[in-house]
């Protein structure tokens, strides 16, 4: 343990958003590699055929595996946290991320809804400061947490900034 | 004809040379296909018609291209088919770069890079082509001039000081010194081989043959060969340094850091001094050997990508750098001991120096190229070494003033940081680390300067070096016995 847990979770139903984002890349990679094979096969260069579509197919079956597995894991080990001078996240299993932004070096609070969020009900709230790699996100919160969250980001990164 | 305030300025007129540069380095590969196409006859005309609409649109170019600074804004007004506007507030622009390449020289003028903010993370650069060297000056000044809160318009420069200056001979060791012209034989010879098969005849095979012929085969004759092809490495080396950095020269106005180097290409940097938020020293196994180092600024706004910007001395004695230390940063501490990193450090160290080269060689083993896996194995040994240089290396320290970390063998890094530099914190901890108890702290750093990290250190250190940086903001963080506090409010 390096820092403690954060206080909060996403809202459950990102676990959905992400396995349909999976199963979206699972179903992509077996169309390409349906639309590469079958030519291949046709144009009688049979190796390559098998090649291909064996290496696709277990691409395709390792996503459809990620998208059964990695959501709930994700979801169980995401968390954030507002303090009074910074938003914590803490993301990851195996690789695991603790970031803490302060407040007063936030400089843009946005949102973003996918047509996929936006069925579900859901919205990413990020976070950006003058380093390009400094700033964080929280996927996936109920749109009224997440314009509380909104809220209190920007008016805590503004009284900051405004005083 | 130096335009005072609103006034609209042209670029000099050899502005039109380096648009046409631009415009012939763009075009060329198309146009040469394209004629390829065309019948033998109607090459040389049409050639000359492109050259024709070419030159008229780069003199419209640079006819239609001014500049001005009005109402503490830079406006730059370009374009022959469209028409663009680009204003940048002053207060936006982070630094200013005068150049002057050869010819520019010749004629007494420079190029001026501005490197503006834009709006969030990302950054824009203009560049005024060629103006006179007196006109670039004043821009300097007037652009920089408004990243100051209302301050009294400066006269003339305040007395300089100057900080270091780079002899001759510390150029020349520097060099040699540098390994960066040890690929340089490589390059000529990769670049032999592209052209070998476009020379009529089998030109290079003939003379690669009759080379080969000639060469001697005895012990005393490749050795000989040996000595002329390092001399002549060295050569280069030293030749390579002097040209890029001959005459360098720090100075330090007060309130800004200005760098001059080069021979046929004379740069000069500004940096304000307000904007250093740190400083690095880099050195070489090589370079340690002859206690030299190079310093860099740790600074926004200098446009990270290129390289050579942050420099405050190419190659600088140690002890030189110590002072040289003690000027720009009195805070600044290179003897403060750094908290060595544990044990499992070392091995992730020498793991990693070692797993490239050796896994390679088994995939060659099984290849059966007994020499390349051979060689690789080398490799290998020398990562051991490596590898445990690299964790010596490795270190951090804050001492309330200071943040300081230390990485890397062959290109060490030592930097020295002042937290108020750093924008925002992260841990990152992969299995293997995780495995060993390790994780390495991420610090960010604003615009371009990058983020610095602590590699490999153990959890309570990362833990303990976060809470001294930043006590109130991490503090509630670090691992306490009470389990989770109250929700934060989300409706105050």
């Amino acid at each position: 343990m390096i820092l403690r847990e954060p206080a909060l979770k996403l809202d459950p139903r990102v676990q959905r958003l992400w396995m349909v984002e999976w199963i979206g890349a699972a179903a992509l990679a077996a169309a390409v590699t349906v639309v590469v094979a079958v030519p291949l096969a046709l144009s009688e260069s049979d190796v390559a055929a098998v090649v291909v579509g064996l290496g696709g197919g277990l691409l395709a079956l390792g996503l459809v595996v990620l998208a059964v597995v990695q959501p709930r894991l994700a979801y169980r080990r995401f968390g954030y946290e507002v303090t009074e001078l910074g938003l914590y996240v803490a993301r990851g299993r195996l690789w695991r991320r603790w970031q803490v932004v302060p407040h007063a070096r936030v400089q843009t609070v946005d949102t973003k809804r996918g047509p996929l969020e936006r069925y579900l009900g859901l919205v990413s709230v990020g976070v950006t400061t003058a380093s390009a790699k400094g700033g964080t996100n929280v996927p996936g919160l109920a749109v009224e947490v997440a314009d509380g969250l909104v809220e209190e980001l920007a008016r805590r990164a503004g009284i900051e900034e405004g005083t | 004809m130096s335009p005072a305030g609103s006034t609209r300025a042209r670029l000099h007129p050899l502005a039109i040379v380096v648009f046409a540069r631009g415009m012939i380095r763009a075009s060329i590969i198309p146009v040469v296909v394209v004629a390829f196409a065309w019948r033998p006859t109607f090459v040389v005309p049409g050639l000359l018609a492109l050259l024709g609409i070419g030159a008229a649109i780069v003199v419209l170019e640079w006819r239609r291209f001014t500049y001005r600074i009005e109402a503490s804004r830079l406006i730059i007004e370009r374009g022959v088919l469209r028409h663009t506007t680009r204003v940048v507030p002053l207060d936006r622009i982070r630094g200013v770069e005068l150049q002057a390449p050869w010819l520019h020289r010749v004629l007494g003028l420079v190029r001026v890079d501005v490197e503006a903010a834009a709006g969030g993370a990302g950054k824009a650069e203009l560049t005024l082509a060629a103006v006179a060297a007196a006109e670039g000056e004043r821009l300097r000044r007037a652009l920089l001039a408004g990243t100051r809160p209302a301050e009294t318009p400066e006269e003339e420069t305040a007395s300089e000081r100057v900080l270091y200056r780079a002899g001759l001979r510390i150029l020349v060791v520097g060099g040699l010194t540098s390994g960066r012209y040890i690929l340089a034989p490589l390059a000529v010879i990769g670049v032999l081989a592209n052209f070998a098969d476009d020379l009529p005849g089998g030109f290079v095979e003939d003379v690669l043959g009759s080379a080969a012929d000639r060469a001697p085969t005895d012990v005393l004759g490749i050795s000989l060969l040996a000595v002329v092809a390092v001399l002549l490495a060295a050569a280069l080396a030293a030749a390579g340094s002097l040209l890029a950095d001959w005459d360098f020269e720090l100075a330090d106005d007060g309130e800004r850091l200005v760098a001059r180097r080069g021979l046929l290409t004379r740069r000069s940097v500004v940096i304000d001094r307000a904007r250093v938020r740190g400083i690095d020293l880099r050195d070489s196994p090589l370079r340690r050997a002859f206690g030299l180092v190079g310093v860099h600024a740790v600074a926004s706004g200098l446009g990270g990508g290129r390289s050579g910007r942050a420099v405050l001395a190419p190659v600088i004695s140690t002890e030189a750098a110590r002072a040289l230390l003690g000027e720009l940063d009195p805070d600044a501490r290179l003897d403060v001991p750094l908290e060595p990193h544990p044990v499992a450090a070392r091995t992730r160290r020498v793991v990693r120096a070692i797993a490239l080269p050796a896994a390679l060689a088994l995939g060659a083993l099984a290849a059966g190229w007994l020499w390349v896996a051979g060689g690789l194995l080398v490799l290998a040994a020398v990562g051991i070494p490596l590898g445990l240089d690299r964790y010596r290396q490795l270190g951090h320290g804050f001492d309330g003033g200071r943040v300081t970390v230390r990485e890397g063998s062959l290109t060490r890094r030592w930097t020295s940081l002042d937290p108020a530099a750093i924008v925002s914190y992260s841990v990152e901890r992969s299995p293997f680390q995780a495995r060993s108890g390790l994780c390495t702290v991420v610090l960010h750093l604003g615009q371009g300067a990058g983020s610095r990290r602590v590699l490999d250190c153990s959890e309570a250190q990362a833990t303990a070096l976060l809470v001294r940086l930043d006590a109130p903001l991490l503090g509630v963080f670090a691992i306490t016995s009470e389990p989770r506090p109250s929700r934060p409010g989300l409706a105050p």
